[in-house]
């Protein structure tokens, strides 16, 4: 037992208060810097981190600088809880920002809407909660539109080959994923489409061929899949093994582009939000540039999503009565209009019950095998969110 | 059975209700008040995040003084732990949510469903020995964590189950203090519950099971009946355990109980010492901590940018080579360390216990 | 037909990785549960490997290979031999602390990126037609062929080798064994040397055949259930374990529900274990022995 009052007089001795500097703005991000699923997350959080370098060396939010308090949760909900409560109490920050697995929201929703700290979810899929009626406190930056995506892709498919098409599923074993593609599957039969197949696969399956032939057996000639990378492509690629000649539209996560080059099949499409760097816009170059500088060690274009957060939190910085306190931002996050540069369809405004975006555009791209480039298959389509 | 005589000298049982007596010395019980006192007011010293760190402690404590009961007292080899915590905070979960129970319900539910749940984790044991009991316990946790899986996503909660703060007496559990007095009153009460079944006949009949088996039922110990009172003690905690977990997260979601949790409360009670009670709070207290401590040396380390890409992964490779180290070179665990200081210091200048001795 | 193919794959990688559970478990009574790591691992080599040596991918592969052997060597040699003597259990315990830290390296050495070691070697995976319009990949078939091959060598090397004789003979009974002068610390470097042969076998392949990342634990974990099925000393059940269960998983998938994938080999396990406990083809006595 002596032990554990050491412990505990090693902490108080230890615990003194961070010095409170009064010029700088804090900012709490709790995200999967390490561990199996960083890969997705990482990158995200690297371009934010990068964006605000730049505000900062840019002079700031109006002369005070902003302050990035980085905590790893290793996408496990009990270390975001940690965290969250740990920015709150102790640190004081004005944003939390979550940049991790699904699993991690519920806690920091929870420790968010008690201290009424708005929380801005960078880099996983939207929760409910931000689409109008939304919530004061949750907000969401991301590409990923819950409904939207599959409402988008299957007007791809239709677009593409009218509604007389028997379509197929993909879903990973985790609640997300699956209450998507079952939205997916009620609006295709809706749509006059004919849902043949519906497989969701375990996190790590030893072989995706038996959910595939499922896909192939009932005779699918599209596939739309809604889950996290592996499992998508693991899917196609099992289909394709089988000798499955049908066209497969996938969610374009951060690592499409690095895959759609390696992959090279033209009946494998990625739909998002957001653009390629293939297009190599002026914002595309910036941020390629910083990445440089920085001697990052994930690849610019993987790093959208943290960019366009960090566009967000400076617009609404800037917009705020007093960027130092959270109700005065989170009042300015709650009409937010920020112009994306072409990283998106269109500018990311928020207004007060809709902290998704008022509207959501998405793009369809794909490998073309004469040209050895990736190609835009549908230009921007938007879709008004209500 | 005899207790073994607390180290002062010229310290003498009397009567039999000296027996009985948890704490014997005036020593004894000044260290006691001394340290609760420390405990008491440890959250109005320290920073919240210190005070968060501490609550989880107290948390976790819980739960590995149930596992130890059931596998170091007991010698059920259990890795269904993980699925237990789960089933409690789930039972909570829902009954919060589908029922707005208020907390003074949804615990003692929960307690009930850890009871049920240890009497199925426990049937098999009636048959199974050693690993294979492990591994049907292991099997458990795959079913009670697919069950959960399902109604998240059947109820479309899937990001999780959010769970408000509890009320009892028209008052919220809700500041980081406050939790730390209910969850410090919390591993308290579990401490205590362990201690006397420890030192009634449940703990005798348990650590004769977990010594040999058939000289057990030759003494006229109802194996089976023991066996499954361990389980259903041991999981009804744990699952006390899950359900204050969900209400001091304000969560409840199938993440959280990975296989990887159930691996932790195994090494707590290995890093802890096996068969001690003092163990299962050290293991507990170490474990919780370790990640903390080593996120804290790998950013005072030069370079400290470069490394904290790979946090996880240097905490995943530290804490494996702690539980290697510690099964090689000390199967006592911190309570065999914590012994051998203390015997250190009382016998000085001798080396050795007196023959007949127990430390 | 494409059902019968996809059970044998999945079988194969099952009875592959369970033959490694059935080795260890057998000489020492130990039960491997850092296993899933080690076939991990053995693919990772591969990777290491393939970096080095990407203009001859053969020996890429087969340095990959020996190296392997080398590590489960070096794991009984500088770890487990400690634990000889020592409670089961400690033992067991071991191997999980061994599997923890085999997953903290992993990711320190070769992040959780995906890998792609086919690509790296230059390698295609082409697909078979076979009879029946059932389609196969390359590294599909090698799976089979592989566990027929392992098997067959196995069976023989138990059988008539001299060193297989040892391997039987310090499992029946290890002290009598070493009486007869029989080095046991080397009988048991070989069984984990050759159980991680045969699982980084499975997970080369399978890294071959679909890609690698830190996932793949977990297949080994799902071949577990396939060992004590089938008898977690008896090769042969090792085998027929990994058909049953490999023929659960992919009918349940066909027919029943694929989400229940996952769960199935561990009902299976919970059915054998309430109905015949020590397995298919197991001895019934190793019950009271652990």
């Amino acid at each position: 037992m002596k032990f554990k009052s050491m412990i505990a007089g090693i902490a108080v001795v230890y615990a003194a208060p961070a010095a409170m500097a009064q010029d700088t703005i804090k900012i709490g991000l709790t995200g999967a810097l390490t561990g199996p699923v960083a890969g997705t997350y990482a990158p995200a959080v690297e371009g934010l981190r990068l964006y605000l370098d730049g505000v900062n060396a840019a002079g700031g939010i109006g002369g005070r600088s902003v302050e990035l308090i980085l905590q790893d949760d290793g996408a496990e909900p009990s270390r975001a809880a940690a965290n969250s409560k740990r920015f709150l109490t102790q640190d004081g920050v004005v944003v939390m920002i979550n940049a991790s697995l699904s699993s991690t929201y519920a806690p920091a929703i929870a420790e968010a809407k008690r201290a009424g700290v708005p929380l801005i979810f960078s880099a996983s899929a939207c929760p409910p909660e931000v689409f109008p009626p939304a919530d004061p406190n949750l907000f969401c930056t991301t590409g990923f539109g819950p409904k939207y995506d599959s409402q988008a892709a299957l007007a791809f498919i239709e677009a593409t080959d009218g509604t007389d098409v028997q379509i197929g599923f993909q879903a990973m074993a985790i609640p997300v994923s699956r209450g998507e593609i079952d939205y997916a599957e009620t609006l295709a039969g809706e749509m006059g489409m004919t849902p043949v197949a519906k497989e969701i696969t375990p996190p790590p399956a030893p072989d995706y061929s038996p959910f595939a032939s499922n896909i192939e057996n009932a005779g699918a000639e599209w596939v739309w899949s809604w889950a996290p990378w592996v499992a998508q492509v693991k899917t196609f690629e099992a289909l394709r093994r089988l000798g499955w000649e049908g066209d497969y539209v996938l969610y374009s996560h951060l690592e499409a582009e690095g895959e759609l080059e390696r992959i090279k099949d033209a009946g494998l499409y990625a739909i998002g939000a957001n653009a390629m760097f293939s297009e190599g816009l002026p914002v595309m170059e910036e941020i390629a540039s910083a990445t440089e500088a920085a001697g990052s060690s994930y690849e610019a274009n993987q790093m959208t999503e943290g960019w366009i957060a960090g566009m967000v939190i400076e617009a609404a910085l800037s917009a705020a009565e007093d960027p130092g306190d959270a109700a005065s931002v989170r009042d300015a996050l709650s009409s937010v209009s920020v112009d994306t540069e072409g990283l998106r369809g269109g500018p990311l405004e928020w207004t007060e019950d809709n902290h998704f975006r008022t509207v959501q555009s998405y793009r369809v791209y794909r490998w073309n095998t004469d040209s050895g480039q990736i190609e835009t298959v549908r230009d921007w389509t938007s879709y008004d969110v209500q | 059975m005899s207790k073994p005589l607390p180290a002062a000298s010229g310290h003498f049982r009397r009567s039999y209700a000296d027996e009985f007596r948890l704490i014997e010395t005036r020593f004894a019980r000044i260290w006691a008040t001394v340290f609760t006192l420390c405990l008491l007011a440890f959250p109005f010293l320290a920073s919240p995040f210190y005070v968060d760190l501490a609550t989880q402690v107290f948390l976790t404590s819980i739960g590995a003084l149930a596992l130890m009961l059931l596998t170091g007292i007991a010698g059920q080899i259990s890795l269904g732990h993980a699925g237990l915590i789960a089933a409690g905070a789930f039972t909570a979960g829902i009954l919060f949510k589908e029922f707005s129970l208020p907390f003074w319900v949804t615990v003692p539910a929960a307690a009930v469903t850890g009871a049920l749940l240890g009497l199925i984790f426990g049937l098999p044991s009636l048959r199974l020995r050693g690993l294979y009991l492990a591994v049907s316990t292991f099997a458990l946790h795959f079913v009670v964590v697919y069950l959960g899986g399902e109604y998240e996503t059947r109820r479309g909660f899937s990001t999780g189950i959010l769970v408000d703060p509890p009320k009892i007496f028209g008052w919220e559990i809700y500041a980081p203090r406050t939790w730390y007095l209910v969850l410090l009153a919390a591993a308290g009460i579990a401490l205590l519950v362990c201690i006397n079944l420890m030192r009634a006949r449940s703990g005798r009949a348990w650590r004769a099971i977990h010594s040999n088996e058939t000289v057990a039922e030759a003494l006229g110990i109802g194996i089976a009946r023991y066996k499954l009172l361990a389980f259903v003690i041991s999981s009804s905690m744990t699952a006390v355990a899950g359900a204050l977990f969900a209400y001091y997260r304000g969560f409840v979601s199938i993440e959280a109980f990975s296989m990887y949790l159930t691996i932790q409360y195994v090494a707590m009670i290995i890093i802890g010492g096996m068969g001690s009670l003092l163990g299962a709070i050290l293991g507990a207290t170490f474990v919780t901590l370790f990640p903390y401590l080593i996120e804290g040396l790998m950013s005072a380390l030069p370079g400290a940018d470069r490394l904290a890409g790979s946090v996880f992964a240097v905490n995943y490779a530290a804490f494996g080579i702690v539980m290697i180290l510690f099964l090689v070179f000390e199967p006592q665990g911190l309570v065999g360390i914590w012994r051998r200081l203390r015997d250190y210091f009382q016998l000085w200048p001798f080396r050795y216990r007196p023959v007949g001795t127990k430390s | 037909m494409q059902l019968v193919v996809n059970i044998l794959v999945l079988a194969s990688i099952y009875a592959l990785i369970a033959c490694g559970y059935v080795l260890i478990y057998r000489v020492s009574r130990v039960l491997n549960l850092a296993h899933g790591e080690l076939m991990m691992l053995g693919a990772y080599l591969l990777v290491a490997t393939a970096s080095g040596l990407s203009n001859s991918p053969v020996a890429a592969l087969l340095l990959a290979l020996a190296l392997s052997l080398v590590v489960g060597g070096m794991v009984y040699l500088f770890l487990m031999r400690r634990m000889t003597g020592e409670m089961v259990l400690a033992a067991v315990l071991t191997t999980v602390a061994l599997g923890i830290l085999l997953r903290g390296l992993i990711l320190l050495i070769w992040s959780a990126s995906p890998r792609h070691p086919r690509d790296m070697l230059g390698w295609e995976n082409p697909v078979f037609t076979l009879p029946g319009d059932a389609r196969i990949s390359l590294y599909a078939g090698l799976l089979i062929v592989s566990t027929v091959v392992v098997y067959g060598a196995l069976f023989l090397f138990l059988r008539f080798g001299r060193w297989g004789m040892r391997m039987r003979a310090a499992g029946q009974n290890p002290l009598l064994a070493a009486q007869r002068g029989i080095r046991l610390h080397a009988v048991f470097a070989l069984a984990w040397g050759l159980s991680t042969f045969t699982g980084a076998t499975a997970g080369m392949l399978i890294a071959l055949d679909s890609g690698l990342d830190s996932t793949m634990v977990m297949i080994g974990l799902k071949a577990f259930p396939a060992a004590l099925v089938g008898g977690l000393d008896s090769l042969a059940g090792a085998l027929i374990g990994a058909l049953i269960i490999a023929a659960a998983e992919v009918g349940v998938i066909r027919f029943i529900d694929p989400l229940l994938a996952d769960v199935v080999p561990f009902l299976v396990l919970i059915v054998m274990l309430v109905v015949r406990p020590w397995g298919l083809f197991g001895t019934r006595e190793e019950l009271d022995r652990v």
